[in-house]
Order: structure tokens, then sequence, then C-alpha cells
């Protein structure tokens, strides 16, 4: 790639000044964004950051391990309450990684072009969550290694999988929202990758050029790629939108085929997949909040989109809020005494607690959104995001270990209490997120350059119009 | 994605002159005709008007959920910034005031209900306070007595005409002062505006068409209504915008570009709709629990599978594949004809919800009393019979709409300053 | 336009003191999106074909401006969904329908709503690897190379840079014309792009498509071996890769074990008690013995748990002919086949006459005593406690009966209308 090629320069037209400006300006976003990924030494904050996850990650293991050699009675499950933190941690991991998707594909199907600058960052986000979600419903089988039992393949021991079974329908669902979501977000990377592959060839760094210019498929902006490039990418977006949908909505079916009260009502579909939206944009702003402030990004993760994001969160809240406000209603007007006892123990029974903090922090937290002042305040809004990640947390803990401690028959209604090794293992996937996404935001492209500079006005230069 | 604008075009017809007080005059011509011939046949039916009372229900609720459908649009707009329907939104506005004539149709089977009439819900008969077959019935007689019921009904009259109201106001406002804080009004206003929109949708839903079973309940019910009503709504909106432009007026400014998103809308609340109703179909029928299956038991047997089977290809299946194509929504010819399509399949759906609840009654075979039908899934009781009287009450209700629609036509068609029009003109898809 | 100061185009460059190859084409570089999508206009209207942008961003409007016919892409994707959708079902229907259904909580084997979700999963995911896949492979990527990535201003494509380029095998190239046209199109800078004098640095080395090879045949090794594995045959026991719970620590049937003074792990009954439902209290029924003041005695009846039929009289026959027929013949005459058999070998076999009225042991024993010999066997004859059922034993002590009188039995034993054929003929008189 250097000049010794024999070219013959004609010196053209000397470029205008506003051009000059637009250039300037794309330049501009490269450099803002590459120089995270290029800093020779990582930001201190960055470091102290990752070991805190390593320590959490590793902790993870270690009750993984456990877990594994010993079995499933290490964690609190008992035979009345057999979903507890489990099956609570995989809904509220899947959920997170919703927003994501939803950045992706929906803000892009409603032209909603502020999307871009984080769009990367969730959807990368969405496919850590996936993988840390992933880990419960094959741990909590029991014996792991067998999990491959679930995939069809001709066997002798006479059996196929039990595709009408909710717990199939999720192998699938998760499984094809993972590869959807990675091959969505590799393939916005590429255009992206190929920008720091063309960077470090500039700068001589062979290695990095190699393994990016191997990333970026030899990506070379070609308007005809382009072309294609942007039909796959709308009809992906398209494609992506129903899947996100679809994802929680089997998710949900995991409770909802079942005949228990509090678990059969048929709303749980969309209750869930705004749950798992609002629950995902706290995250993904939990995460971008400090990064932007730590990174410099403040001028492409703007104030702006911090108070639209406040703003779904407040929609999707009151979503959430609207669904609970129907499942109480129709508890009453269904006349079943089962149901009618289902929520009424919701609110006084023994996890009273995890009710009020539930109600607490999903209907009355984002509340505080309707206040132009808190959308604008980002300190403000960090720490709501964490109090709604937390209310989700309670809110499936609240649906799954409350009804199923006080089930049909009063002879199995018993409590439940986590062990360490559930904590461990919800804390190890806190860990191995915060890891994978450190070392994306360290090493990958972290705002998608390409989007950016197609929504920025410059792009319109010299148009005639 | 693109910023570009365009101003609206010199020669362009925004104004609705005397398209409204046409529209009104046919729609009131066609509901009164229509209205006599259901009443004859409705007399002459010989269940003392019950028949005609359901098809009443079914049809009113076909022209309200037009209503909720097109409102939606306007209170997203507003709620989104959005910037594409701006051209068509005062179209939209107008249709959405049609609300308070829906409400005063809807009288037709809120009064006889409040009079004392038995035959038409199940809870307004005496015998749903009979604690030993209504064990799960009596509780919530209170809430589904007539007088309640009618309060309710009049409550989401008043505030669906209210909030279509103001916004329609202050749109035509904004026509005249071009001030953008107006649309900042409008924008803050449409936040808990929708939520009240939700709550009253909802509960309209539970009211009118889920209490038609009073002992089958589902709590995705009123967002399974709201889907199929966002159907109805674009399609009526696809159908009012082609049709004034028929007439020579915003020819410049409403293209197939619009007509593209509208039918993007479409679509996506096509399969919306579907996912609701599957959700709520695929779990009743998982958990299996009779108080909830009987319901589905009384439509998928006998003459009322094929209905089942109609609506699902009909409203679902068949849209579904042919509007995923771009070209379907942009060609006039084939946007009418899903428009149509989804208006008369969306009328099926809520005929399919309400009228095997027509076959409920009490019988005596020999000496004893059977209750039947729908509330005890007896699938002796399966035809489905159409009648004329389905058809004739369907087309009066329609010709009421027609009127509500025609009495706000007028003025602009086009909110000529609102500050997003520039937009909207300009606006393209990829 | 361009002015004297430009360097012939037809000179190679020999001034750089490099050997240029092969031109490969011209590239020009535009200073906005604008002057490149008018200039794209320009090369297309001239009648290019081979040529192509470079932009860091999709440019709008520069697929019309280009030419660019729409991309089949979309059509590819929707036949790939719709083998998706086919394909789920097909999986399901196959596995849990046809070839192996089981009848999980009672939900039918083939069961379309619970059927749906995972065709609809599998849609969307053959959707996505169709456009992934297809969008990279009809971009023709990866690409490790392409000769525009030797001119220094490309390589600014992906930071800043708006570039045009017409390939020299396009019809209309032209070393001289081209660049006017391009220049003439606003261009800021316009060059020559020479392919690398050496040929051989166009292909890919010969070590990455070694290494490419040798990694894919290695990656197949795995699947190779599990090929072998699940076709040919071992004497080897199985790997135990995860133990589970294949290796027990409990007992099994047979082995020895030191716990037990006796060295077996199998245990006897204990002393003094009698397994669930080994009781048999019932002495008549059991044992065909009957308690009276005389003492025991055979029992002469038949027990009251058993209904005398004829179907209890065909089951006999159905095992007499079994297990007593071998011996005592089916006519119970004692000459059946092992006799027969042993005779033949110039022995002797002898079963008892079962039915011979001049030696009546067996028609005069009690039928208790003749169910104990059945049960317990008498000198040579074995006791076939362990292979009948006690009802199967009585039942057998009824047919023995039933043969008894049958093979006794006069003309007049038979009921008038069996009696056809059973006449001895006429002799024959003279």
């Amino acid at each position: 790639m250097s000049s010794a090629d024999a070219t013959m320069e004609s010196p053209g037209h000397p470029g205008h000044p506003e051009a000059g400006k637009a250039r300037e300006a794309f330049r501009a976003v490269t450099r803002d964004v590459a120089w995270v990924a290029e800093a020779p030494r990582p930001h201190k904050a960055w470091l102290a950051a990752l070991g805190v996850a390593l320590i959490m990650l590793a902790v993870g293991l270690y009750s993984i391990y456990v877990l594994v050699t010993t079995g499933v009675g290490v964690w609190g499950n008992s035979n009345t309450v057999d979903w507890a933190w489990d099956i609570t941690n995989f809904v509220w991991w899947i959920g997170i990684g919703h927003a994501g998707t939803l950045i992706s594909a929906v803000l892009y199907l409603t032209r909603q072009t502020w999307r871009v600058s984080i769009n990367r960052s969730a959807e990368a986000m969405t496919i850590f969550a996936v993988m840390c979600a992933g880990l419960f419903p094959l741990l909590h089988t029991g014996r792991p290694w067998l999990a491959w039992w679930m995939i069809p393949h001709p066997n002798d021991m006479q059996m196929w999988p039990q595709f009408r079974s909710p717990l199939m329908w999720d192998v699938f669902a998760v499984t094809t929202y993972m590869l959807t979501s990675i091959l969505f977000w590799y393939m916005g990377m590429v255009p992206d990758l190929a920008t720091f592959r063309d960077r470090c060839a500039a700068k001589g760094d062979k290695l990095r050029a190699i393994i990016y210019g191997s990333l970026s498929l030899g990506w070379r902006g070609s308007a005809r790629q382009w072309h294609r490039y942007e039909r796959a990418y709308l009809i992906l977006a398209g494609l992506a939108t129903p899947l996100v949908f679809s994802v929680h909505s089997v998710v949900s079916f995991d409770f909802a085929t079942s005949q228990l009260p509090g678990w059969h009502t048929t709303i749980f579909p969309p209750y869930f997949v705004a749950g798992a939206i609002f629950s995902g944009f706290a995250m993904v702003f939990t995460l971008l909040i400090p990064a932007r402030h730590l990174f410099n990004l403040k001028h492409i993760i703007k104030d702006e989109h911090l108070e639209a994001a406040c703003k779904i969160m407040l929609g999707t809240g009151m979503m959430v809020g609207l669904a609970y406000a129907t499942e109480f209603f129709i508890a009453w007007y269904s006349g079943n005494l089962f149901e009618n006892f289902a929520f009424i123990n919701r609110a006084f029974g023994p996890f009273w607690w995890a009710y009020f903090l539930m109600v607490g922090c999903n209907v009355l937290v984002p509340q505080a959104f309707w206040f132009k002042k808190i959308r604008r305040s980002p300190m403000i809004i960090f720490v709501l995001c964490i109090l709604v990640n937390v209310g989700m947390w309670f809110e499936r803990f609240v649906i799954i270990a409350t009804s199923l401690a006080r089930s049909f028959l009063p002879a199995q209604w018993s409590y439940y209490t986590p062990t360490r090794y559930d904590v461990g293992l919800f804390v190890g996937t806190l860990g191995l997120f915060f890891t994978l996404f450190l070392l994306f935001f360290r090493y990958a492209p972290v705002i998608a350059i390409s989007e950016v500079k197609g929504a920025m006005p410059e792009a319109h230069a010299g148009k005639k119009h | 994605m693109s910023a570009l604008q365009k101003s609206l075009h010199p020669d362009e017809k925004y104004k609705a002159g005397k398209l409204g007080h046409s529209l009104q005059r046919i729609g009131l011509g066609i509901a009164a005709v229509f209205l006599v011939i259901s009443l004859v046949l409705g007399a002459t039916h010989g269940d003392h008007w019950k028949r005609f009372l359901y098809s009443y229900v079914v049809a009113w609720s076909y022209i309200f959920s037009i209503c909720v459908g097109v409102f939606w649009l306007v209170l997203l707009h507003h709620l989104v910034r959005g910037r594409w329907a701006t051209v068509v939104r005062r179209i939209a506005e107008a249709m959405s005031m049609a609300f308070p004539i829906v409400f005063v149709a809807g009288l037709g089977f809120i009064i006889p209900l409040v009079a004392g009439y038995q035959d038409l819900y199940y809870w307004a008969h005496p015998d749903a306070h009979d604690p030993e077959i209504n064990h799960t019935l009596v509780h919530k007689l209170g809430w589904l007595s007539p007088g309640f019921f009618a309060f309710r009904y009049v409550v989401y009259g008043a505030l669906y005409t209210a909030m279509a109201t103001y916004f329609i106001r202050k749109s035509r406002e904004q026509d005249g002062n071009g001030d953008p804080k107006i649309s900042e009004k409008l924008r803050i206003a449409s936040a808990p505006a929708m939520i009240v929109y939700a709550l009253i949708t909802c509960f309209a839903a539970f009211d009118i068409l889920m209490s038609m079973a009073p002992k089958w309940y589902s709590t995705i019910y009123g967002v399974s209504f709201w889907g199929s009503a966002c159907v109805g709504g674009f399609a009526a909106l696809a159908l009012m915008v082609l049709g004034i432009q028929r007439t020579g007026r915003l020819t410049h400014s409403i293209n197939s570009e619009h007509y593209h998103d509208i039918g993007k809308w479409m679509f996506a609340f096509t399969f919306f709709w579907a996912y609701t109703a599957f959700s709520q179909f695929m779990l009743q029928w998982y958990g299996n629990l009779p108080e909830e299956t009987v319901w589905y038991k009384y439509r998928l047997f006998g003459d009322w599978q094929w209905v089942s089977i109609a609506i699902l290809v009909g409203f679902f299946a068949f849209p579904f594949v042919f509007l995923m194509s771009r070209w379907t929504k942009r060609i006039v010819p084939s946007l009418v004809f899903f428009a149509v399509w989804q208006l008369v399949f969306h009328w099926l759906d809520l005929y399919w919800n309400v009228m095997p609840s027509y076959d409920w009654q009490t019988t005596f075979h020999g000496a004893a009393q059977i209750v039947t039908g729908p509330l005890t899934g007896n699938t002796a009781y399966h035809h489905v019979g159409f009648s004329p009287v389905d058809i004739t009450v369907w087309i009066s209700m329609i010709g009421v709409l027609l009127a509500g629609f025609g009495r706000n036509l007028h003025g602009n068609l086009i909110p000529v300053k609102d500050p997003t029009l520039g937009l909207s003109l300009a606006h393209e898809n990829l | 336009m361009t002015d004297d100061h430009t360097h012939d185009p037809a000179d190679h460059g020999a001034g750089y003191g490099q050997e240029a190859g092969p031109l490969y084409g011209v590239l020009a570089e535009y200073d906005t999106p604008g002057e490149l999508l008018e200039a794209a206009r320009k090369v297309r209207d001239a009648g290019y074909t081979e040529f192509d942008c470079y932009s860091p961003f999709p440019v709008h409007g520069l697929d019309e401006a280009m030419g660019i016919k729409r991309t089949i892409l979309p059509i590819l994707i929707f036949v790939g969904g719709f083998t998706g959708t086919c394909g789920g079902l097909l999986l399901q229907w196959w596995c849990n329908a046809y070839n192996w259904p089981w009848n999980i909580s009672g939900k039918p084997a083939w069961s379309i709503p619970a059927n749906v979700p995972i065709a609809f999963e599998s849609t969307i995911l053959i959707a996505v690897f169709t456009s992934f896949f297809g969008m990279w492979i009809l971009n023709k990527l990866p690409q490790a190379w392409h000769p525009f990535f030797r001119n220094e201003r490309f390589n600014h494509v992906t930071d800043d840079a708006f570039l045009l380029g017409i390939e020299a095998r396009d019809q209309r190239f032209d070393a001289e014309v081209t660049p006017k046209l391009l220049e003439a199109a606003g261009a800021i800078g316009v060059e020559k792009v020479h392919l690398d004098p050496d040929p051989a640095s166009r292909h890919m080395p010969k070590w990455i498509t070694a290494f490419i090879v040798a990694s894919t045949a290695f990656a197949l090794i795995p699947f190779a071996i599990a090929a072998k594995a699940r076709t040919s045959h071992s004497t080897e026991p199985h790997l135990h890769i995860f133990p589970d719970m294949d290796f027990q620590p409990k007992y099994k049937s047979d082995q020895p074990m030191d716990l037990f003074g006796d060295g077996r792990s199998n245990r006897g009954e204990l002393v003094g008690t009698v397994a669930r439902g080994s009781l048999n209290a019932d002495d008549v029924f059991y044992r065909g013995l009957e308690h009276s003041e005389a003492g025991e005695q055979w029992t002469t009846g038949f027990p009251r748990q058993l209904e005398i039929n004829e179907q209890l009289v065909k089951r006999g026959k159905n095992r007499f002919e079994i297990y007593c027929a071998p011996c005592h013949g089916y006519d119970g005459r004692g000459m059946g086949a092992v006799p027969q058999r042993v005779a033949a070998t110039g022995g002797v076999w002898l079963a008892r006459n079962l039915v011979d009225v001049s030696n009546p042991v067996s028609i005069t024993m009690p039928n208790g005593q003749l169910f104990n010999t059945i049960s317990n066997g008498y000198n040579t004859m074995m006791g076939y406690a362990a292979q009948l059922s006690h009802a199967d034993r009585w039942a057998i002590v009824l047919y023995v009966r039933a043969l008894q009188r049958s093979q006794n039995a006069s003309l007049d034993d038979v009921p008038p209308d069996h009696r056809s054929g059973m006449q001895m003929p006429e002799a024959p008189t003279r």
C-alpha cells in the first residue's frame, strides 16, 4: 500500500473550503472512535474495572465448578421452588440483551438516526448478555454435558427432543437470537474494521493491520457492495424485529403455558417484551454513561440521546405497569380463587418485600423521567438505570419464586433462600459480561463509525437539491 | 434518512371545501337507509331483537376500533416527533373526531341494555345472579351491571372525544400561526394521552367484547383488540387518503412514499395482531384449563372452525405474505385492495369474537333447564348462521363512521404551517 | 478543465524509478458526496459499466446515479425464510409425529399451535443466514486483495475520501479520454493505477492456500472419527467421558458380598414373612384343600372365585394342549408325542390315561387332588406350578373333566342338532 506504484497525477481541482470542513468532520469521527482502540496503554479506569470484573468472573467459575462436580443440590432450589435464581437470571439477562437488538433494528426501521452513536455498543451488549443468559438453562439441567441431547440427531435411545415443550422452543429461540445478534453485529462492524485496518496499515502496525484486515474481509467501500450491504442490513433489521418479540415471548411461554396461577396468563408475551426493552435500555446506559465520560465520547453519545432513552424507559415502564394493572384486574374478574390468592400473596405473603421492591423500582422510579431536569442529568440517570435493573430482576423473582412457593397444594408451601453458589454464579455472569464488554470497548470499534458519518449533515455536502 | 425538505406545491389543493359535507351526507344517507332495513330484518328475525343487537355490537365495535386505530397514529406521531406522517395527520385527526358520533351511535345498544334488555349480555340476565350455576360470575356483577357499564361507556366516549378534540383543535390553531410551541405542547400532551388511551382501550375491549362471554377472561384481550383496531385504522386511513386524492386534492403532497409507510404500518399491525391472537390462543390451548378453553372450543369446532380458518388465512397469512414486498404497498390499486381486504376481515374477526355468544340461552329440554352455548362449550350449538341483518347493520354503521369522518373534514386537509411539513413532503423510503 | 501543467497521461511514470505493470484503471477523488454523485451520473451517461464509487458510508442517491440494478438478495432471503418454515415444521412432524411419537401430557403428536414457535424461529434463522452469507457472497467478499489498494488515496476511503474508479477493461475506456472525463466532473485528483509488475503477486500466496486446505482437512478429522465410530463395531467397552452414574457403589444380583456369611448379595426371604400379595390364604383356590370337622380333604367342587363357563373350558383346553398333551395326548389317553417317541426308540414312558373308565384313577380323583397333581407333580411327572397360574390349573382340571365326559359319552349325550355325521353308517347289505 505504498505509493511506489506508478501513477500519474493530474492536479484536478482544488477542494472547496466547506468540503474541507466536512472531510475534517469525518476524520474527527474516525479519530475519536479509533483512539480508544489505538491508545498504547489502556486507561487506568479500564484496567481497574477489568480487574474487578475478572475477580467476579473467577467467583463465577468456582461456583460453576462446584455445581458441575457436586450437583444442583448446592443451589437453594427445592421440590417446591424448583426454579429460582437460575431462571430469574436467565430471563433477566435475555431481557437485557433485547435493548441492543431494539436499538439496532427497531430504531433503524423507524428512522431514528440518533441510534448510530449507541447501536454498536448495544449490539455487543446483547451478545454478551445472551452468552450469560445461556449459561443458566445449560447449568440448571444438572447434567450440562448432556445438553447436546437437545439437538435433534439420530441416536439409539429412541428419543427425539420434545419440540412441543416451551423449553425446547427456548433452545431454538435463544440460539437463533444469539446467531442473529452476532451476525448483525459483525456485519455492522466490517466497514469500521476496515477503517481500523487502514489506520493500522498507514501507521505500519502490521500485526493489527492483518488481524483487522482479515476480519474486515477486504472491504473497500465500493458503492455496489454498499448497495447489497444496505439491503441486507435493512432486511436483517426487519427480521431482527420480530425475532426480538418472539424470543422474549418464547421465554414468557416457559411460564405462561403452565397452569400455575400467576404464571398462566395470556398477556405475558408482550408484557415480557416491554419489560425486556425497559431493563435493556437501563443496562445500555448503565454502561455507556461512565464509558462516554471516561473515553471522551460525549459529543457522539450526546445528552439528547440519553434523554431519548429516558423517554423510552418511561414508556416501556408504563407498559409494564399497565400489564401489572391488567393482571390484577383480571385476577379479580376471573373469580378464580387460586388467581386471587396468587396476587394477594405477592403483596402480602412471605415475599412481600420483593414485591414492593419490584413495584417501587419498575413503576415509581421511571416516573422521575417525566422531569426534564432528571432526563438531562447523567449521574441521576445512571443511578435510576441501576434501580430499574434491580426492579426488573425482582420482577422475575417475584413471578417465579413467589408463585412456586405458594402453589396449589398447601402441604407443598415453603420458603426459598439462595445459597452462596446461586449468588456466586450470578456474580460470575456479571463478571463475564463486564469483562467481555470491557474487552470489546478496548479493541473493537465501539461506535458505528460509518453509520455516524452517514447520519451527519455533512453526508449531504455538495448535493444539489 | 434524508434531512431534505420540500415546500408545499403552489398549485396544491388542500382545502376541503364541500368534501366533508358531501361525505357526511352520503354517510348519513347510507346509515339511515340501512338502519331502516336492519330494523325491519331485526324485528322479523323472531328472537326479540337479539340478533339485531348482537350485529349492532359487532358493527359498533368495528367503527369504534377504526377510530381507535387512526387516533393511534396521531398520538404516536406527536410523541416521537414523527416526520413522515405530517401530510396525512390532519386527515387522521379528522377521522378520530368521529369518536363522538360513534359513541352516540353506540347508544343504540347501550340504551336497551340500561332499559333492561336481558338477552344481549348474559350478565344482564337474571340467571347470572344464580350462584349455583354461576359462582365465578356473581362476584363481578357489580362491575358488570348495566348501570356501571353504561357509566364507563360514557366515560370512555368522553375521554376519547376530549383527547381527539384537543389534538385537532391545537393542530388547526397551528395552521394560523405556525407556532412551533404548539407542536411542543402537543408532544407533551401526547404522553399522558397515550396512557389514558391505553387504559380506556383495554377496558373498553374488556367491557364491550370480552364480557360477551363473562366467565371467560384473557389478560391480553385489550392489547389484541388494539392490534386489530390499528390494522383497521391504517386501512381506513389509506382509503380515505386515496379517496381524497381522487377528488383532486393533495395530489402533489401525498405520494407513494407515504402510501408505503401506511402500508408498512398495516403490515406491522397485521403481524402484531396475529402475534397477540396466537399468544392468546396457544397459551389457553396449552394450559388446557376448562374455564379458558371453552371460548376456543366453541370457535374451533363445527361451523365456526371455517370462520377461524378464514380469519387465520385472510386476516393474517395472505396479507402478511403479500404486504412484505415494497411494491404492494406503493402501487395504489394494490394498496386499495389490501386495505379493503383487511377492513372486511377485521369485521369478520370482530364477528368471530362476538357472535358465538349469540347461541347461549337457557333452553328447556323436556323439563330440565339447560344453560348452553359458550359458557358450557356445548358443541350442539355450533352453527354460525350468517344472517342478512349482520351485513345491513354493518353497512349502516359504516355510514355512521363516514358521516363522522365527513363532519370534521373541513378547512385545511394538511397542517400547512406545521414545522415538520417540509420533511414529510420530502419523505423518501430506502 | 485541465491546463498545460499536466503530465502526459501515456507516460507510465517511469520517473518514479519503478517498473509499472499493466494499467488496471483510473481513480478520481472528489471532495464531497454531492460531487461524487454528479461524477457518477456523468460516467454512467457516458456509457461506462465497469466502474464503481468508493465512500466511507453509503451515499444516498448513489445507487441511482450509477445505475445499479436492484439486488436479488431480498428474493433469496424470502426463499430462505420459506425453506426455514418448511424445514422447521418438517423436523417437528417427522421427529414427534411420525418417527417416534410420544404421548406427553396429552398434547397431540402433530400439534400446530405447539409447533409454531420453532417453525417461526427456524424461518428467521435461515432467512438471517441467507441474508448474511448471501450478501457477502454476492459482494464477492472476503476478497483478499484489490488492485486499487495500491493507491495511496484509496486507503482514505474508509476515513473521509470519496473516490470513483473506472477499470481499464471497460469497453469505453481510453487512457486519455477517461481521466479527462473524470476531471471535468470536478475531481480534485485523478490517478492511474497499475497492477504489480510481478504477475505472481496478483494471486494468493501459495502458503495461504496450503494453510487453508490443511486446516480444512484438520477440521474434518473429528467428523471422520465420529463417522468411523458410528459405522464400525468394537469389542471395547464404551468410553465413559463423564462417568455420570455409570459406576455406582451398589451391589447387583449374584455379586459376591462380604457382609453376609454366605458371601452372596442375593438375600432370600425372611423367615416368618410373606411378600405382599403372596399370602395365598384361600386353601381351596391355592391348594385344592377343604377344611371340615373331618380334617383336610381334597375339594370336590371348584373354587368360588371361578365362573364355570365355556370360556374357562376353552382356556383349560388351550393350556392342556400346551402343557399336558405332550405326554397325556390330545385325547387324554396317555399316548402323547413323548410316550410315542420313547416307544418308537424302544423305551417305555408311562403317562396316565386320564379318561379310562376301566382304570378310573383320574376319573374318581377329586378335583382338588387333580389340581395338586398338576401343581406338584406325581412320580416322574413334574409339577407345573411355576408355569401355570392357579386359575389356569383349575381351568385344566375343568377341561380334564370335560375330556373325561366326552371320551366316555354316547350318542344320546350329544344334543340333537349336533348329531349329524356322528351316526355310524349302516353296514352295507348285500
